[in-house]
């Protein structure tokens, strides 16, 4: 899909459709920009990735009350128009129409007017490149807080294009600008001109084009009428009342980015912010998947033939719906409260905290909320990485997202550990799971580390974060973003899930539909143990079981059959699933009060197909644990990384490499547990 | 020009400034003259000669700094501090 804009026509020429306008709304980060975007557009939005790039913008049509037809686009804000960065390439690259389509017919620029003179910077060559411009005065509110105003029709007479101040919190004045747009748009269809893209910037005309900011910002800024102190008729003293920052924030910055204050703080709003995804959203998740399962059930109750059809609709759909939906309350509680943390201004401030041990390892302070939400899902997390504007340290805060051991994990671990552990020490138990999370926090910057040392940044890597003044946020465009979030985390990457569950679904279940059951069987069995048993039998003939007897010689070293093989399959539906596969495998049916027993005793009892040997060893066990640590057994993780890095090549990367080294390591551990005896 | 205690071999870029500390840019330079030099886009980010600059607030691990310009603050790390001379 591209842009979802096919109404590219230059607007000259004669088609029947009449041409379209596109809006485009640039600015430096911070500006307001995604304000005026969600004032100027109405329901319709869509976000979409330049094609083949990670970078996003959100597109959009202009509000119906507007009357008047035109296509909005938000891109990612920009310090000048002589790109740094690749993510800044395609800002840049859009707005001149390079590989694109779509000319931009018209530019809205947020200028922050707190800031004039840095952010005339970029107006300044916005205006020079020859766009048609509209310029929004954004953040009058901080200004007058410092007592300050900015004279409009001064800077509208001084650079030559309509000026309007805009209330980003009321709307006030986005009427006005439209219909200067509009007027602007009217003019130019008579006159067409090419933008063209500045030359490489240097320190002479850096110098001189913020010579023209400075002497603009001394001429437009003026005191509030009546206000006038009289010791501020000294020029100097009024000139550094306008470079001071937000004397609010500073104050509020004394104790959130104090050296010791600031990391309490700071961790904990991580607290709050993992406690919300990894908690919060369990009871949601939860009632989710019972009500799959219940809707599952009535399916199968209501309808018994085909019963493979049944089973299709029943397991296969339902069930793969289910697991994309599950992911949807994680994905809406992490939106909401990054979005509360950007909007605020804290989430810059908390990414300078964190910066320097992550800088060690290629990444910014930017990749610790990521990295943090992949402890609760891996799906989320992903996701979140789209606030990291550096492409190169956001695909490598997505490649190592996957080995930090989310909440899937755990059911199998508490499997696994139940069975190495002796149920008279339980604490045991708990400190492996410590273990086994810090493991897997330092596999991840391991990962980064070695993937860091071998592929060296090309461009610069520097952080130049502006920490923006606090702000209250606005709640409704943050309920607006994390709803379109999920809407294209579901239309994006839903399909894609929904298909692989059903293929894992197919592989259990033919072609031994309906197993024949032994005359003996069927007599001594109750019918529920009856189903389970046509299940077992199912799966354990299933294409996925031959294919696990295929692998069996690989399994083999490790100490694991074919049936550890099918359930790590299966695994690849949702991790959890491993556990409900190995009891499907054992054969073991619930009889209510012991079953945490009767698992456990089963598996300790399971012995390796056609022998003697015992299957779960203390080492094949071990060699389970640290195989799920690393695998990237999860194919929602893998759809969610082809949506967020717009390629297929990261998660195969993924796949390929972590199952490899999952696989490396395990075999390890059981040598160096061979070695010291313990078998 | 407002640094009183400029010696022959001490020349002091804004890293070396303590909280609430005040100073005037006077260069903007980098060490490595390679493409990759980051100086001309901090002179794009506001950081021109002649601009007063506020230390606000140092990281935990004395890095990034966060440093006052032009009406805002950006967070700049160690290295790209060094550039700024004051």
């Amino acid at each position: 899909m591209h842009l979802g804009l096919t109404d590219s026509e230059d607007g000259l020429t004669k088609t029947s459709a009449p041409h379209i306008p596109t809006i485009t709304i640039l600015g430096q980060p911070n500006s307001g920009k995604t304000t005026l975007f969600n004032l100027l557009t109405g329901a319709n939005y869509t976000t979409s990735n330049y094609a083949g790039t990670t970078v996003e913008f959100s597109s959009g049509r202009l509000h119906p009350k507007f009357e008047f037809n035109a296509t909005i686009i938000d891109v990612p804000g920009i310090t000048s128009l002589y790109p740094k960065s690749p993510d800044e390439q395609v800002s840049v690259d859009t707005l001149f129409a390079i590989n694109t389509t779509t000319p931009t017919d018209l530019v809205i620029l947020s200028v922050d007017c707190s800031q004039l003179s840095r952010q005339l910077y970029l107006a300044k060559q916005v205006l020079d490149s020859g766009f048609r411009t509209v310029i929004a005065l954004t953040m009058p509110d901080l200004l007058l807080k410092k007592r300050l105003e900015v004279d409009e029709s001064q800077l509208q007479s001084m650079l030559g294009c309509p000026v309007i101040k805009i209330n980003g919190r009321t709307g006030e004045g986005i009427q006005n600008l439209v219909e200067q747009a509009v007027l602007l748009y009217g003019t130019s269809l008579f006159s067409k001109t090419i933008p063209v893209p500045p030359p490489e910037p240097t320190e002479e005309t850096v110098t001189v084009l913020y010579q023209f900011a400075e002497q603009t910002e001394e001429k437009v800024i003026r005191n509030l009428p009546k206000t006038i102190d009289l010791q501020e008729i000294n020029r100097s003293v009024f000139n550094s009342r306008i470079s001071t920052p937000d004397p609010f924030s500073i104050k509020i910055d004394k104790f959130l980015l104090h050296p010791w204050w600031g990391i309490v703080f700071f961790g904990m709003i991580m607290s709050i912010l993992f406690t919300s995804i990894f908690w919060l959203a369990q009871p949601l998740m939860d009632m989710i998947g019972g009500a799959f399962d219940i809707l599952s059930a009535t399916v199968t109750q209501n309808f018994t033939s085909p019963a493979w059809l049944v089973d299709l609709i029943a397991q296969g759909f339902i069930g793969g719906v289910g697991t994309v939906l599950t992911f949807v309350p994680q994905i809406m509680i992490l939106f909401l409260l990054l979005g509360v943390l950007e909007d605020s201004g804290y989430l810059a401030r908390g990414a300078m905290i964190i910066d320097k041990p992550l800088s060690k390892i290629g990444l910014n302070g930017r990749s610790f909320v990521p990295m943090l939400s992949g402890f609760a899902c891996a799906i989320p997390a992903i996701m979140a990485a789209r606030t990291i504007p550096n492409r190169r340290e956001r695909l490598l805060t997505i490649f190592i997202i996957p080995l930090m051991s989310c909440s899937a994990r755990l059911p199998v671990y508490a499997l696994l550990l139940a069975l190495l552990v002796p149920r008279d020490q339980p604490w045991i138990g708990g400190v492996a799971l410590g273990i086994i999370y810090l493991t897997s926090l330092f596999l991840g910057t391991a990962a980064a580390g070695i993937i860091n040392r071998f592929r060296r940044a090309s461009g610069p890597t520097g952080l130049m974060l502006e920490l923006p003044a606090y702000r209250r946020p606005i709640l409704r465009f943050i309920l607006r973003n994390t709803y379109y979030r999920s809407v294209s985390y579901l239309t994006k990457a839903g399909p894609t899930i929904v298909v692989c569950c059903l293929i894992i679904w197919a592989l259990t279940y033919f072609p031994n539909v309906t197993p024949n059951v032994p005359a003996a069987q069927a007599v001594n069995l109750s019918a529920q143990e009856l189903d389970q048993w046509v299940v077992a039998e199912r799966t354990s003939t299933s294409f996925a079981a031959d294919f696990g007897r295929m692998i069996e010689p690989v399994l083999r070293p490790l100490g694991w059959d074919w049936r550890v093989g099918v359930a790590l399959m299966s695994a690849f539906a949702a991790r959890e699933v491993f556990v409900s596969a190995m009891i499907l495998s054992l054969r073991i049916s619930d009889d209510g009060d012991n079953f945490q027993h009767a698992i456990t005793n089963a598996m300790r009892n399971a012995k390796v197909s056609d022998s003697n040997q015992t299957l779960f060893t203390p080492a094949s066990t071990i060699a389970l644990i640290v195989f799920f640590m690393i695998a990237m057994q999860c194919i929602s993780t893998l759809a969610i990384a082809r949506k967020e890095t717009g390629s297929w090549r990261i998660p195969i990367l993924q796949q390929t490499v972590y199952s490899l080294v999952a696989y490396g390591a395990a075999m390890a551990s059981v040598a160096v547990l061979n070695a010291f005896g313990v078998y | 020009m407002i640094n009183k205690k400029k010696s022959s071999d001490d020349i002091r870029s804004i890293a070396d400034l303590s909280c609430g500390e005040c100073a005037v840019i006077c260069k903007v330079t980098s060490k490595t003259l390679s493409p990759d030099s980051p100086c001309v886009r901090l002179m794009e980010i506001g950081f021109t000669p002649g601009q007063e600059v506020r230390m606000i607030a140092k990281s935990p691990f004395s890095d990034p700094l966060a440093v006052s310009i032009r009406g805002t603050v950006i967070a700049l790390r160690k290295q790209e501090a060094e550039c700024i001379l004051v």
